[in-house]
């Protein structure tokens, strides 16, 4: 499972990247998660059902203007506040757990999404419940940037019914 | 304003990227940012589609489509899913609730307007505008020809216009054209490799940016078999090669439904001047004659009282010139217009061959029609 899972990030992180904001990504194990440091934004999205989750997209704030000015078609200058950023980011979010949701739910693994949500901050750190499974994937984004993708699981003999 | 596009999600970011992809286009854009808002929305507007996201709060899109079809007065506005979610279940789950399509996220730009396209009938923006332009603005013409002394022709045949020709070689780089800018005509050879030029014809007709652009087919004169051809499959017409520049002339004016009057008539020292081309043809003598009450009778309005009929290109004067002639004195007599005219060394020593025209008085200098109307005017340097 955690094997398929860590594929369908990548496939769903490639195909929205490419496909919204023509950004190719590539899946890079030597990253580390983006969390202190500077001003971070990280996209947060639940899956709940028969498999259940939570994953964690994170970028410096700097870069996720440039994905919403991308997303928008917009100048970076352009971009106006938080909100559009945290909007876009949500969206992308969505886009990306939406992908792998449905994936899941093809392997009869059956969820649904939540509402996503949006955390900023320049140090901060998930600590998942013990019996989480943990999978961190860090991309490299046209070479110059980077984004990481953290998806915490309930193990599959606790998933609901 | 033209079509009402709903657009009902909860991100703000997705509806304002299917705003953005439909600018050109002459609808107008509603928005929601949940299932109570969408059906408030569609209630008071009744657009006519809605794009419609699934996992929305407050509200989701499950239920507003739910409402939506049991309500007599909206349960026919087309809908379509735009959705994050494209498991099978969840794809047979929409399939069920009687949308029209849907879309999975993400999405570029031409996916959400072509699959609108197949609900509704999208026109560009510009294309009211478009109809009002006349011949001396800049045209885009797009030629697709994998012989580049083709696109060299018809660029070097259109010089002494305002238009832009701009050539490519294959239909994929004509698509590609298409979707960066907007042409407001396209030639396309006939003899493309495997049937390029047809398959390209119905690219372009499938497309909502370019199904109504004009689009001519091109091939040789004696090639009927690809003329009837295209004529069947729909082509806006063909013109056959050699190119005769007149006649295509004539043609992007009818396809694009431009004002030519300006090619002919103008205002200049207190007077209508009517200019007759050195490509003095038939065709051209029917649009002046479409267009010479209407532009006299609007001289006079202005307060005009001199015209000045300058012939001085015209290598020949044959019965077309004179039969153009004629009218345009005639008129001149019902409003009381005094007149003058121009014309070349060979047009006036021809002109005294026919009775109808031996008595006509022609200048050879603007300078010197414009004394005969009482204008003085400076000598030309």
């Amino acid at each position: 499972m955690i094997d398929v899972l860590e594929d369908l990030i990548k496939g769903a992180v490639s195909e929205v990247f490419s496909t919204m904001l023509s950004i190719k990504t590539e899946p890079d194990s030597t990253l580390a998660l983006l969390t202190t440091g500077g001003s971070h934004v990280a996209t947060s999205v639940g899956f709940i059902g028969q498999i259940t989750g939570i994953v964690f997209i994170y970028s410096n704030d700097d870069y996720a203007r440039v994905i919403t000015s991308r997303m928008l078609g917009l100048d970076p200058t352009e971009v106006d506040g938080e909100e559009m950023v945290n909007d876009s980011m949500g969206e992308l979010g969505n886009m990306v757990v939406g992908h792998i949701k449905s994936r899941l739910c093809d392997r009869g693994m059956s969820c649904v999404l939540t509402i996503p949500s949006i955390v900023r901050g320049s140090q901060f750190s998930i600590q998942p419940v013990t019996s989480a499974t943990r999978i961190v994937v860090g991309f490299r984004c046209d070479n110059t940037q980077q984004i990481a993708i953290e998806v915490l699981i309930k193990p599959e003999d606790k998933a609901q019914p | 304003m033209g079509r009402k596009i709903l657009t009902v999600d909860d991100s703000k970011t997705i509806r304002l990227i299917v705003a953005k992809a439909f600018k050109t286009f002459d609808c107008e854009i509603l928005e929601g940012s949940n299932g109570v808002e969408g059906l408030a929305v569609a209630t008071r507007e009744k657009p006519d589609v809605i794009i419609l996201d699934f996992t929305m709060p407050i509200m989701d899109g499950y239920e507003m489509l739910s409402k939506l079809k049991a309500d007599p007065d909206l349960k026919s506005i087309p809908v379509i899913m735009l959705t994050a979610e494209a498991g099978r279940e969840q794809v047979l789950k929409i399939a069920k609730l009687g949308v029209r399509d849907y879309l999975i996220k993400p999405f570029k730009e031409d996916m959400i307007i072509e699959r609108v396209s197949r609900v509704i009938e999208l026109k560009p923006r510009g294309e009211a505008v478009a109809k009002a332009k006349n011949y001396d603005d800049v045209i885009q013409i797009l030629v697709v020809d994998d012989k580049p002394a083709i696109v060299d022709q018809i660029r070097a045949g259109l010089a002494d216009t305002k238009w832009k020709v701009e050539g490519v070689s294959a239909p994929g780089q004509a698509v590609d054209h298409c979707s960066s800018s907007s042409p407001d005509l396209i030639m396309v050879s006939l003899t493309l490799p495997e049937n390029g030029g047809y398959t390209l014809f119905q690219m372009l007709r499938g497309s909502a940016k370019t199904k109504s652009v004009p689009v001519f087919g091109l091939t040789v004169k004696t090639d009927t078999d690809q003329q009837t051809r295209a004529q069947q499959s729909g082509f806006t017409g063909v013109l056959t090669k050699p190119i005769d520049f007149d006649e295509l002339k004539t043609r992007v004016c009818r396809s694009l439904n431009l004002d030519t009057s300006l090619r002919y008539f103008a205002t200049r020292d207190g007077a209508l001047v009517m200019t007759l081309p050195v490509d003095f043809s038939q065709s051209v003598a029917n649009e002046v004659g479409m267009h010479l009450r209407n532009k006299v009778n609007a001289a006079v309005d202005a307060g005009l009282d001199k015209m000045v009929i300058d012939l001085s290109q015209l290598k020949k004067a044959d019965i077309t010139l004179i039969k153009v002639g004629l009218n345009a004195i005639q008129l001149c007599h019902e409003l009381s217009l005094k007149y003058s005219m121009i014309g070349s060394e060979a047009v006036c020593l021809e002109c005294k061959n026919y009775e109808e025209t031996k008595d006509w008085r022609l200048f050879t200098s603007y300078q010197d029609a414009m004394a005969q109307l009482g204008v003085k005017l400076a000598a030309a340097a």
